[in-house]
């Protein structure tokens, strides 16, 4: 009995926790580490496509740090960062193939957004920063852990900008002008003046959308305030 | 020629690699503390970017394509082969600089390997895949983002040199604020649309 | 440090572990893949006619699909003069490689659905949005003059503007029933700012978006064109 407890412990413990949970708020690797910006937030028109995107992230960051921490005692120095980037590509194509094949749809609306997990510096940063020094199950954790800090911000900037900018979540038709939806703005009226924003929809929203929730988050947390 | 013309101008400011699709971004924000800086990786990227688009169409159609020189479909290497040709062009960029040209070395040198994973650089390829550009075509889309990065960039940072004498909320000063900025800088970009040289050509 | 020849032999053995496992992967997915893809383009133009299905687009399976493309769905293929050529199929024709051919070697597809309300024509059109180009698929009824449905598409319209064409419902809606024909004349349909002035053969464009709606406009005026010669010899047999 004690045996068991003391494995789990081992799998779960305070530190393996700290390691899943820190990503996703003190040290969220978006609003805090400024890292991976780049390749995500065109996908955040929709809720369903950040959601995607998200899943294929966690996929490629967890198996890269896994695959990584695995070999770091045989990867010559000098090649390092090859390595590396051939690791993460293979994964990037097995996610990509494997999204053509099962939602095609999806797939066509991700189009280049797949490969670009490749140069997403999330995943090169955790390399070198963790797989390259910790064991593997440790970095199978911390790449579960940053892929699910970052899919969180993904998420939030998709739903706002879904909401405001169509009306609907996750294709769920919630607020618009004709019976289909909800609430009917055309029939209904408390929501007469409401119009589905197509700003949210441009490009220059995500931005807008993550400013302010970096706003939020500093204000509740003023440790992370930048001084400079 | 006009077909050519409107590729660049699109590239540079509506589709703008950092201001329509976020590309780079990383760097992007790191990097804009200050003009000075901000002018050396623009101009390393429009470099790199310039030199990689077309390889990459040539690895593109000659290697991976069906018509290519092994006749089957290798599409599935494009991503490994396309990033592997941007890590060794970088390598080689950064080695042919040093050598012939020392005063560029050391004005864009410590700029050079942080490119390689540069979204943007990447981006450019793959973005070139997507929209089935010619060669002429993929030359001119490589030249034009990297331009359109690098103008982002300068104003950005021309900006941020500015904005720390305002009274900005505590809270949203240096990350917050660069983000809503960007956000700003993409919207006024995104008046100059309804140019489209393609109608005053013909 | 490693030595020389240790980097090269680790380089080798990963290039070739990394290339067979994607091979096989690729090749093990590729029928899926090419299925996934023709079902795509059939859904495509079926959205043109989606009101005259026996079920929404979405609730339909990818068999269902299929199935009905085998049934109901007639396809013809014509020349540039709008002669019907045998021996090809309609889902082989890709506009967008039509375009690099000289024009008089070009071949465009038709579709003719039978629904319970009689036939629908479906015709294919190509042309420049904004910033690259833009496409749709038409559907007639019986009489080859009133519009049954649309359905557009584009490569790079701006999010929010020019890409409602496709992404807002109400653009493509405004389309049924509008004329292409007044009296004999060929007049197409236009896409107008500020108000519908002709109910017949004008619809409203998009606010923001005036070049993506001209694009339209042209895209339908030079397109249909092309396919005048076949309804008329359609109208007479």
């Amino acid at each position: 009995m004690s045996e068991v407890a003391t494995k789990k412990e081992g799998l779960f413990g305070k530190k393996e926790r700290k390691m899943l949970i820190d990503p996703l708020n003190d040290n969220n690797p978006i609003t805090v580490q400024v890292l991976g910006i780049c390749s995500a937030l065109a996908v955040t028109t929709l809720v369903s496509k950040a959601l995607v995107m998200t899943i294929a992230v966690i996929f490629v960051l967890a198996f890269a740090n896994l695959i990584v921490s695995l070999l770091r005692k045989g990867i010559p120095k000098q090649i390092r960062m090859i390595v590396q980037l051939v690791v993460i590509a293979t994964l990037v194509t097995v996610v990509e193939l494997t999204l053509k094949a099962v939602d095609y749809p999806i797939w066509k609306e991700l189009s280049v957004y797949i490969g670009l997990i490749i140069t997403n510096c999330i995943v090169m940063g955790r390399l070198e920063a963790f797989a390259m020094a910790n064991k593997p199950w440790q970095s199978f954790l911390d790449g579960v852990g940053n892929g699910l800090g970052y899919g969180i911000i993904l998420i939030l900037v998709a739903t706002a900008r879904e909401i405001f900018g169509k009306g609907s979540f996750m294709g769920f038709q919630i607020i618009g002008p004709s019976a289909d939806y909800l609430i009917d703005t055309t029939t209904n009226p408390w929501f007469s003046w409401y119009m589905p924003n197509n700003v949210m929809v441009l490009p220059a929203a995500a931005l807008f959308v993550i400013g302010i929730i970096i706003w939020i988050q500093r204000s509740r947390n003023p440790k992370l305030i930048d001084i400079s | 020629m006009g077909e050519l013309f409107n590729i660049f101008l699109k590239s540079v400011f509506i589709e703008n690699m950092v201001l329509a699709y976020f590309l780079g971004m990383c760097s992007f924000l790191a990097v804009s503390k200050s003009v000075k800086t901000a002018m050396g990786l623009g101009a390393a990227v429009v470099f790199v970017l310039t030199l990689t688009v077309p390889i990459n169409w040539v690895i593109n159609t000659y290697l991976l394509g069906p018509s290519g020189v092994f006749k089957t479909d290798l599409t599935f290497l494009r991503f490994i082969l396309f990033i592997a040709t941007i890590a060794a062009s970088v390598q080689l960029v950064e080695m042919v600089v040093e050598k012939f040209s020392p005063a560029l070395y050391s004005a864009l040198g410590i700029f050079l390997p942080l490119i390689t994973v540069n979204c943007a650089i990447l981006g450019g390829a793959l973005f070139m895949v997507a929209r089935e550009y010619d060669f002429a075509e993929a030359a001119t889309f490589g030249f034009g983002s990297g331009v359109g990065f690098a103008l982002a960039i300068v104003v950005m940072a021309a900006i941020r040199e500015k904005i720390r004498y305002s009274d900005v909320p505590a809270p949203l000063r240096g990350l917050g604020i660069a983000f809503i900025l960007t956000g700003l800088i993409g919207m006024a970009f995104m008046s100059l649309m309804g140019i489209n040289p393609a109608n005053y050509m013909n | 440090m490693y030595s020389n020849k240790y980097v090269t032999i680790y380089t080798l053995v990963m290039t070739v572990i990394v290339s067979v496992l994607l091979a096989l992967l690729f090749s093990g997915l590729k029928p899926i893949h090419d299925a996934n893809e023709a079902v795509f383009k059939k859904r495509d133009i079926l959205k043109a006619i989606e009101e005259y299905l026996p079920k929404p687009l979405d609730e339909m399976s990818d068999e269902e699909v299929l199935a009905m493309f085998e049934e109901q769905i007639e396809q013809q293929v014509l020349d540039a003069e709008g002669n019907v050529i045998e021996g090809i199929k309609a889902d082989e024709i890709d506009l967008a490689k039509e375009e690099k051919k000289p024009v008089d070697e070009r071949k465009y597809p038709v579709f003719i659905y039978n629904s319970d309300k009689g036939k629908l024509y479906l015709v294919a059109v190509r042309g420049n949005g904004l910033w690259d180009k833009i496409w749709g698929t038409i559907a007639f009824e019986e009489d080859f003059n009133t519009i049954a449905g649309v359905s557009f598409g584009h490569v790079g319209e701006t999010p929010g503007l020019g890409a409602e064409i496709t992404d807002n419902p109400a653009f493509p809606a405004q389309f049924k029933g509008k004329k292409i024909f007044e009296g004999d004349k060929y007049v197409s349909v236009s896409v107008v700012k500020g108000g519908v002035k002709d109910p017949e053969h004008q619809v409203d464009a998009i606010t923001g978006a005036t070049i993506t709606s001209n694009g339209v406009t042209d895209m339908l005026k030079e397109g249909l064109e092309i396919y005048l010669p076949y309804f008329e010899s359609q109208k007479k047999s």
